[in-house]
């Protein structure tokens, strides 16, 4: 049972996760027409790097709010280097390899850091209890009780969004993105290395992804080896939905798939098990009927 | 006056067969010197060769003194050298002002970037007007004006330059002309890829006639137009 402002904050939640996946997953595909399954699995590593960092600062007694950003940072560091990585040693040398090829690599890649979080983590078969670092508490408008930890991840993820958008839109980096995206061989001749934009552009989109795995834990105070699995899929989903490669669509994409889910869950208590399952049939009928993506790839958007 | 640019029988085959073999050139600084040849002469694989965006298989190319037979492409622009590609190749999903930008890119002074804005837009009023446009929605001449105006923002000393006036308007091919020679007299060095002939050896300091790959005649404009070779590839027989 919920209000409408719960529902309303916990859809706006999830699609923040979903958005900000989605948006990992459209960046790769625009820049070097890949799809990288893997990318799940780099929002797992970034998720337990954040909870390693937590654990870290609160044995050295820092404060609460030092623990917070140190989970970022973490997760955001340790998930771009992973991220340049898989780019630099993975996508560049097999650039020229059909694109199936590359998908399956990615996957493997995937199971690789999945299968290495359940066995290596300390006790990483179970999930792992993540610390709640917000105020709990909240405050009621109406009928509608509002969590204050929600609305500042919200806040965060909304912000986070926003910055990747203006790191392609408007800065000096972006521009280069978007010209190795749509023209390699140009944008070399215009004296871009893009031997170094590729790994960066790697390292941006999977940081979101790091990003996506603090907010999960801090919100839902759990993760476990295996989350980046179905996030993984609902991203790849959204940013289907929005059309591949058009970064405004994955945000869209990602909010749509939440909206829906939460719609379910709203509308029908008894079956919010299934969300998903009704998510994903929407999206079949969605995709059916519009076969590219809810936007047609547009102007700068891509990247 | 910097800007010179030696090419020493160079060999460079896409897949096997080459298709320059033994190929020599030298652009003087300060000087225009035009590449004529027929279609499939192999003009524009000789400046993928020269970028090293495709490398020669052997042979040596210099510029200003410096070996660029190791260098990558983005290093080789970086030592002066600027282009405007075959076909325009402009970024059709970026605006008309972005497509200036990356031509910027090894700009880093904000302030000079936006007076060579300001210079290209001097040039080609038009891509003012347009400038939040985006390039793929621009016609096919403005387009042109777009990979011109690129190749402009930075202020090389080499300016390489393939066929751009293909597709133009005949009177925006003079302007077009005007435009290089322009360029030249600010001191920059153009190496030119050009079918108007006419037109060509008029702004010309210097050319070499390629064919299958290899140069068949140079000279300057004076004793190419007369040659028997150029006027048998480009006015239909001797006269
Ligand atoms: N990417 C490529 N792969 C294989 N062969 C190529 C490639 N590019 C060019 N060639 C071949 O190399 C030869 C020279 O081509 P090039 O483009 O250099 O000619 P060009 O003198 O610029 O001609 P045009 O005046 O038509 O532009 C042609 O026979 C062409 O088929
Ligand atoms: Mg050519």
């Amino acid at each position: 049972m919920g209000t409408i402002g719960q529902h309303l904050l916990n859809g706006m939640m999830q699609g923040t996760i979903y958005g900000l996946v989605a948006m990992g997953f459209t960046i790769f595909f625009g820049v070097m027409n890949v799809i990288k399954f893997s990318h799940g699995d780099v929002l797992t590593v970034g998720a337990f790097a954040a909870l390693v960092a937590v654990w870290a600062t609160s044995a050295l007694g820092m404060p609460v709010y030092v623990q917070f950003i140190a989970a970022f940072i973490a997760a955001m560091i340790l998930t771009a280097v992973v991220g340049a990585g898989i780019s630099h040693f993975l996508i560049m040398p097999l650039r020229n390899a059909p694109p199936l090829n590359m998908l399956l690599m990615t996957m493997m890649v995937g199971t690789l850091l999945r299968e290495a979080i359940r066995l290596f983590f300390p006790n990483g078969t179970n999930p792992q209890r993540f610390p709640e670092l917000l105020p709990a508490g909240g405050f009621s408008l109406g009928r509608s009780f509002f969590r204050f930890d929600a609305l500042i991840l919200i806040v965060a993820g909304v912000a986070s969004i926003g910055v990747v958008y203006w790191i392609i839109n408007r800065t000096k980096f972006g521009l280069a993105m978007r010209a190795v995206a749509e023209d390699v061989e140009t944008a070399r001749t215009m004296g871009i290395n893009f031997a170094r934009v590729i790994p960066l552009t790697f390292a941006l989109g999977s940081l979101t992804a790091g990003f996506a795995g603090t907010i999960y834990g801090l919100y839902y105070s759990e993760i476990n080896y295996g989350m980046g699995l179905l996030l993984a899929v609902i991203g790849f989903t959204a940013a289907i939905v929005g059309g591949l490669g058009n970064i405004w669509g994955a945000i869209i994409g990602g909010y749509l798939f939440a909206g829906l889910q939460t719609l379910v869950v709203a509308a029908m208590p008894s079956m919010s098990d299934y969300k998903n399952v009704f998510a994903f049939v929407l999206i079949i009928v969605l995709i059916t009927w519009r076969p590219t993506g809810l936007l047609a790839e547009r102007g700068s958007e891509r990247v | 006056m910097t800007g010179r640019l030696i090419v020493q029988d160079i060999y460079t085959a896409y897949d096997r067969a080459d298709v320059l073999s033994g190929l020599s050139i030298e652009v003087v600084p300060g000087t225009i010197t035009c590449i004529l040849g027929s279609n499939g002469a192999g003009k524009s694989t000789l400046i993928r060769s020269i970028l090293r965006l495709t490398p020669p298989r052997a042979g040596s190319i210099a510029f200003d003194g410096i070996t660029l037979d190791t260098m990558q492409t983005h290093d080789i622009i970086g030592l002066g050298i600027a282009c405007i590609p075959e076909g325009r190749r402009i970024f059709a999903k970026m605006t008309v002002e972005e497509n200036l930008r990356v031509g910027a890119y090894l700009v880093s002074s904000e302030r000079a970037i936006q007076m060579r804005l300001a210079k290209v837009y001097e040039t080609f009023p038009r891509l003012k007007e347009r400038a939040k446009q985006l390039a793929g929605t621009m016609s096919g001449g403005e387009q042109a004006m777009v990979s011109i105006g690129r190749g402009l923002m930075t202020e090389p000393k080499l300016l390489v330059i393939d066929e751009p006036s293909l597709g133009l308007s005949p009177l925006f091919v003079q302007e077009n002309f005007n435009v290089i020679r322009r360029i030249n007299e600010t001191g920059v060095t153009v190496l030119l890829v050009e079918q108007n002939v006419n037109q060509t050896l008029a702004i010309s300091h210097y050319g070499y006639v390629l064919s299958q790959g290899r140069i068949v005649v140079h000279g300057t404009p004076a004793v190419l137009s007369a040659d028997a070779e150029v006027q048998r590839a480009y006015f239909g027989g001797a006269h």
